[in-house]
């Protein structure tokens, strides 16, 4: 049996998807990124081959992506994330339906990617500049609520009154902001609904400079953020569609794309 | 988690919309709220009704028929005397604006366009039976018509363009006859001696009080904020007339007694501003919050949103009901400070009496961008001040919420350069 590794290395943490040969997911293990790039994705992968009983040398074919892509030299190939997004979002929602348009959050990049009827990128849009607005942006917050940012979601919904808008994406300003808010003893609730609507604010007008095509798909960590979501769909005015395990969609695109080359390679 | 349920729901256009304004109004309201030192207490009616209104959509006028007004030009006596209720529906909210948007020239002015955008949505807490929009300022004049294809009854009222000769006067005084009748005519009702005169006299009494507030203003200790003022007078574009009238009764017997108990709204230093230029229109007190906190305070404006509307009251000679027409008429046209007239001396003396009067260290001119007729009456009100020895700063600003950066650093300098004057002086 021959394996497939797709290594996403981002800003904030290290995905790795195992694959076998008809593209399903055999397994996956994430990490945080560190100092250390390089040295934390191979211990990842060495741990995952272990937890999946995979002997080193049936995993045939490696390939990395993301942020930190380059600095991962045993990578038999190493493609941009946007290309292995696509990749690995159309595989996910094979039983959902056609993915026209993904939109990504990771730790300190956001982007909206459109794709045609082959699912060919056709045309993506990134955040500039900082942060504003990604996982990192949620990551403050929470800690300023002091609350986990896995509880997000769940103040979200909680949320009785208008949400308070946030008017500063950028985390250093945001937090004073909050600071503000929070000392006028304003519900954490109504705070937690604001920022996720400002980030949701920020994240259309980025997907609607690629252009709005239903067959909506969300990935990256702040996509199990439910809240989020719904803050994103009621700005959008579209459903969207977010996979089982939304934070390893590119690492699974990198894999798909290592066995399309493998197979290409080998003439099989 | 998973989002792929036949039944899952999201927010409809309306609904969306209505969070958007929502969150626009209470951002303000709380500013207003928190922001300030000592607040005052009967404002919380006012902050109240806003919330209502725009959180809340709430209707205040549902037994009654609503006459929507697109410009202060359009007399409020003759609609009250008609038991309708005047709706005046200059909008301030970037929501709308950005609707609008859609519809209008990009460099159009925001106010109109959120005007158009917020007729375009037909998300109204208390929708207009009926608009009636006065032909000033080119771009509400042009878009009666695009309100009107969107299914509203929309009718013009023909307003001219010079105040100076007798013509334009007896043409005014034709228009405000005509749109008597009309509105009569829409809610079977006539105008007459007795009704038409408790209207004048209403609105009068409500211009009395303003004249009050305006009153507590001219002190060296200010009670009350010019941010606070702005949000009393656009009440007044929506609001049970009633309510309003005891809720600024109210108010006055507090500002009583804060002056006796010698309170500032603002500092000893604080410069003090008349505000002039395009209306400050809830939610969009981008500029006049700037100024005040950054230790200003605003004592007197000249805007159509607030002073214009209060400023001058009908004078009638007989109670007979041509000449009340008639004394509408020209407080409608003769005391009208708007730019959108040939030449407008009157404006510029306007502004220096409220300096003088209200002891203003500083004039601060804001203009929309794309609000064309401030954009050009700038000109010679800068040239004015100067030859008065009046500083004065002027800005562009448009609706939406990131420009505060810039804007900000503008007016504080501005003020601080007002605070250095002042000690100078000593």
């Amino acid at each position: 049996m021959r394996y497939f590794a797709g290594i996403d290395i981002g800003s904030t943490s290290i995905k790795i998807t195992i694959i076998d040969e008809n593209k399903n997911i055999i397994g996956f293990k994430t990490s945080a990124s560190g100092s250390m790039f390089y040295k934390y994705a191979q211990e990842t992968l060495d741990a995952l081959l272990q937890e999946l009983s995979i002997d080193k040398n049936n995993l045939v074919y490696i390939v990395a992506t993301g942020y930190g892509r380059k600095l991962y030299k045993e990578a038999d190939e190493n493609i941009s994330e946007i290309t292995a997004n696509a990749l690995g979002a159309r595989a996910a929602a094979k039983e959902y339906g056609e993915i026209k348009t993904i939109i990504n959050i990771g730790g300190q990049d956001s982007k909206a990617i459109s794709l045609d009827n082959e699912g060919n990128v056709v045309n993506f849009a990134m955040n500039d500049r900082c942060a504003a607005g990604t996982g990192k942006f949620l990551d403050v917050v929470a800690l300023k609520l002091e609350i986990g940012v896995d509880e997000l979601g769940e103040y979200h919904f909680k949320s009785t009154g208008t949400p308070l808008s946030v008017s500063s994406t950028c985390a250093v300003f945001a937090e004073s902001e909050i600071i503000g808010l929070l000392g006028n003893n304003h519900s954490v609730e109504d705070i937690v609904c604001g920022v996720h609507y400002s980030i949701a604010k920020r994240i259309v007008k980025l997907v609607k400079r690629v252009g709005v095509k239903e067959g909506i798909y969300f990935d990256g960590g702040p996509a199990m953020n439910g809240g989020l979501v719904s803050a994103i769909e009621n700005e959008l005015g579209h459903a969207i569609f977010i996979p089982q395990y939304p934070q390893i969609t590119t690492s699974y695109g990198a894999a798909i794309m290592g066995v399309d080359s493998y197979k290409y390679e080998q003439n099989l | 988690m998973n989002q792929n349920k036949e039944n899952h729901t999201f927010e409809t256009p309306a609904e969306k919309q209505n969070r958007h304004k929502a969150m626009e109004a209470i951002k303000l309201l709380n500013t207003l709220r928190e922001d300030f030192k000592s607040p005052i207490q009967s404002m919380e009616y006012f902050y109240k009704l806003f919330e209502e209104v725009h959180c809340h959509q709430k209707s205040l006028h549902d037994d009654k028929t609503k006459i929507g007004t697109m410009c202060i030009q359009i007399p409020s006596e003759i609609i009250y005397a008609l038991d309708g209720v005047p709706i005046r529906l200059c909008n301030g909210f970037y929501t709308d604006d950005e609707i609008g948007s859609d519809l209008m020239p990009q460099k159009a002015c925001p106010l109109v366009k959120a005007t158009v955008g917020h007729f375009a949505s037909g998300n109204f807490s208390d929708k207009p039976d009926i608009v009636f929009s006065p032909t000033t300022c080119d771009q509400k004049t042009k878009v009666g018509a695009t309100i009107e294809s969107f299914g509203y009854k929309i009718f013009d009222v023909d307003f001219p363009r010079t105040k100076e000769s007798e013509a334009s006067r007896e043409y005014w005084r034709r228009s405000v006859k005509q749109f008597a009748v009309e509105l009569s005519k829409f809610q079977g009702k006539k105008l007459n001696r007795s009704n038409l005169e408790s209207a004048i006299k209403k609105i009068g009494y409500a211009q009395s009080l303003y004249h009050k507030l305006s009153n507590f203003r001219k002190l060296e200790s200010v009670p009350i904020l010019g941010i606070d003022v702005f949000l009393v007078t656009n009440a007044f574009f929506f609001d049970k007339i009633d309510n309003w009238i005891d809720a600024m009764e109210n108010l006055l017997k507090e500002l009583d007694l804060r002056v006796k108990e010698k309170i500032n709204a603002a500092n000893k230093i604080s410069p003090r501003i008349v505000y002039t230029g395009s209306p400050p229109i809830f939610p969009n007190y981008k500029i006049p919050q700037l100024i005040e906190e950054s230790d200003a305070i605003i004592v007197a404006d000249e805007t159509c949103s607030s002073n214009r509307m209060f400023n001058d009251m009908v004078a009638v000679d007989e109670w007979n009901l041509y000449d009340m027409l008639d004394s509408i008429a020209d407080k409608y046209l003769k005391a009208c400070t708007c730019p959108v007239f040939t030449k407008n001396n009157d404006r510029i003396r306007r502004i220096i009496n409220l300096v003088k009067q209200y002891k203003a260290d500083g004039v601060v001119y804001q203009a929309f961008a794309g609000c064309t007729v401030y954009e050009l009456e700038q000109r010679s009100v800068l040239e004015a001040m100067e030859k008065e020895g009046i500083p004065i700063l002027y800005l562009e600003s448009d609706y939406s919420p990131s420009q505060g950066g810039q804007l900000s650093t503008r007016v504080e300098a501005f003020i601080e350069s007002l605070k250095t004057r002042r000690r100078n002086k000593k």
